[in-house]
């Protein structure tokens, strides 16, 4: 603290050295405030990742191999979703519903940096139960998966995507019961409604269309494509889908977290 | 003066009996439950709606090229899923949140005898079902053209079914004090019935060991008997599962007794 703040405790703080202390001790917060969550978000994860492997084959019965290619390849999709679109979302909640939201926000530090924190917390947070759902599913279904390098960016970016929407839900929604129903809601259509443990083109067309500029099915395609060969086409077009989501849900939350209530 | 003397004075109104009180103490109950559902009852209905035709439809995107059979395994079991989801689920929840708001105490200090409010809620808990119900056998008769067989006893199948959920779900909610572990067991029986157990997919498709366990658990029996009064031909030993399901509504029911039964 310099002579500066002292005399006058109005001046705004800033500078990048200000930018990434901030950041660090947000991050620093976010760990702390979620200590006893961590564990159960890697259980939930591997529940819903590497359970619904096993889950979609006892409906399925026998399948061929192409089929089950698709359900170890979408595993990893599925495990993300619960961390982006509902965790992050009903932490949020949890700050409204116990009247922590205001505090949180006047902590003085610049509110990107608050939100980069969560965002490198969540999106890390994810990971491992990811890949432990998706080495379950392939021992489940013994398939050869063909890993290449670009599954790296695919998890982390779509991990990242996930966690963008759900923030700026959280953030958006007033009503933290309103945004319970959401997450439900998206936890239903990704089970049984979308194409990520099955190939879009057995779809209705109609219901196919919305999916292709949903994220749901762009993000297990582009999971898909670092995890096999020949299964994935348009692989561009759903980086394009995913990076536009991204986008949208920053410039959204900035918004609404950078507007004066 | 003790209570007796109180009572026998007059001063203390008499302890009230008989089939006619508990007819009137279980109408009263039943407006209650319903009073108090009263936001929630229509988007629950909803929602069991919802799921009910969510798990026909839903499935039927997934499986390519879905077989007769299947399709008539799958519909039938998503009646039978979201007859048991309503007491197993949603009961317990339900009195989880009786106790996080504090109302369980008094909802138990009413001068109903305690049988009568029991039958209330399993009153409620069969208005709620029975739409979920109804929209999958639509559903399912839309999607896949299934030719339903209803034969009468889909009356005593539904209603077993059903009870035995609910006292089953009662007892958890009930036995267990901490609300907070009940939502956590209500969590975990979702992911039971839905994944684990033989009810929209056949025993075979389980590894032999959890298809052994539910020879014993109630959820096989509830869908055995279930789609053995709507469908023809994929029921077999109807008898030993009302059989298995008497004995499990009867240890439900002995459990809840205990623990209402006893003064806190």
């Amino acid at each position: 603290m310099n002579a500066d703040t002292i005399a006058n405790p109005s001046v705004i703080r800033s500078g990048h050295r200000y930018w990434i202390d901030s950041y660090r001790n947000m991050l620093r917060f976010e760990i702390v405030n979620l200590r006893s969550f961590l564990a159960v978000v890697v259980v939930i994860q591997i529940l819903m990742g590497a359970g619904m492997a096993y889950m979609y084959g006892f409906y399925f019965g026998d399948m061929p191999e192409i089929a089950r290619t698709y359900i170890v390849t979408g595993i990893p999709a599925l495990a993300l979703v619960p961390v982006g679109f509902v965790l992050v979302p009903s932490s949020i909640m949890n700050h409204k519903f116990r009247d922590t939201y205001d505090f949180v926000w006047s902590l003085p530090v610049p509110r990107l940096a608050s939100a980069a924190a969560t965002f490198t917390v969540f999106t890390s947070l994810a990971i491992p139960g990811t890949i432990v759902s998706l080495w379950v599913a392939q021992l489940r279904y013994s398939i050869d998966l063909q890993v290449s390098w670009s599954i790296v960016p695919a998890i982390a970016l779509t991990s990242l995507m996930a966690t963008s929407v759900g923030f700026t839900i959280g953030h958006a929604i007033p009503d933290p019961r309103l945004t319970n129903l959401v997450t439900n809601l998206i936890i239903f259509l990704a089970l049984m409604f979308s194409p990520i443990v099955a190939p879009i083109e057995q779809f209705p067309n109609w219901w196919a269309s919305v999916h292709e500029v949903l994220p749901l099915y762009n993000m297990a395609n582009v999971i898909r494509a670092g995890l096999s060969e020949g299964l994935v086409v348009s692989l561009a077009r759903s980086w394009a889908i995913l990076g536009a989501w991204s986008l949208a849900s920053w410039v959204l939350a900035a918004w609404v977290v950078g507007r004066r209530r | 003066m003790t209570a007796v003397e109180l009572a026998q004075t007059g001063s203390l109104p008499q302890k009230r009996k008989g089939a006619i009180h508990w007819w009137r103490s279980y109408t009263a109950m039943l407006r209650w439950e319903i009073t108090n559902m009263r936001l929630l009852l229509p988007i629950t209905i909803l929602v069991q709606a919802i799921s009910g035709a969510g798990i026909v439809l839903g499935f039927g995107l997934l499986i390519p090229a879905m077989e007769p059979a299947t399709a008539k395994y799958l519909s039938t079991g998503a009646v039978v899923v979201t007859l048991i989801l309503v007491g197993l689920v949603l009961g317990p929840q339900l009195v989880a949140q009786q106790r996080m708001s504090g109302s369980y105490d008094f909802m138990w200090s009413l001068p109903v005898p305690r049988t009568a409010s029991s039958a209330a809620w399993l009153s409620l808990n069969t208005l709620i079902a029975v739409p979920g119900m109804v929209a999958a056998l639509v559903a399912a008769a839309l999607r896949y053209d299934i030719a339903f067989d209803i034969s009468p006893g889909v009356v005593p199948a539904v209603l077993f079914t059903l009870i035995t959920g609910t006292l089953l779900g009662y007892a958890i909610a009930h036995a267990i004090p901490n609300p907070e572990v009940t939502m956590v067991v209500s969590q975990v029986m979702i992911f039971v019935i839905f994944g684990f157990s033989p009810i929209s997919f056949p025993a075979e498709n389980l590894p032999g060991w959890i298809a052994g366990l539910h020879r014993y658990l109630p959820f096989e029996h509830m869908a055995n008997t279930v789609r053995g009064s709507l469908v023809d031909g994929l029921a077999t030993d109807i008898g030993h599962s009302y059989l298995v399901l008497s004995v499990w509504a009867v240890l439900a029911t002995t459990i809840t007794a205990a623990v209402l039964g006893r003064r806190g």
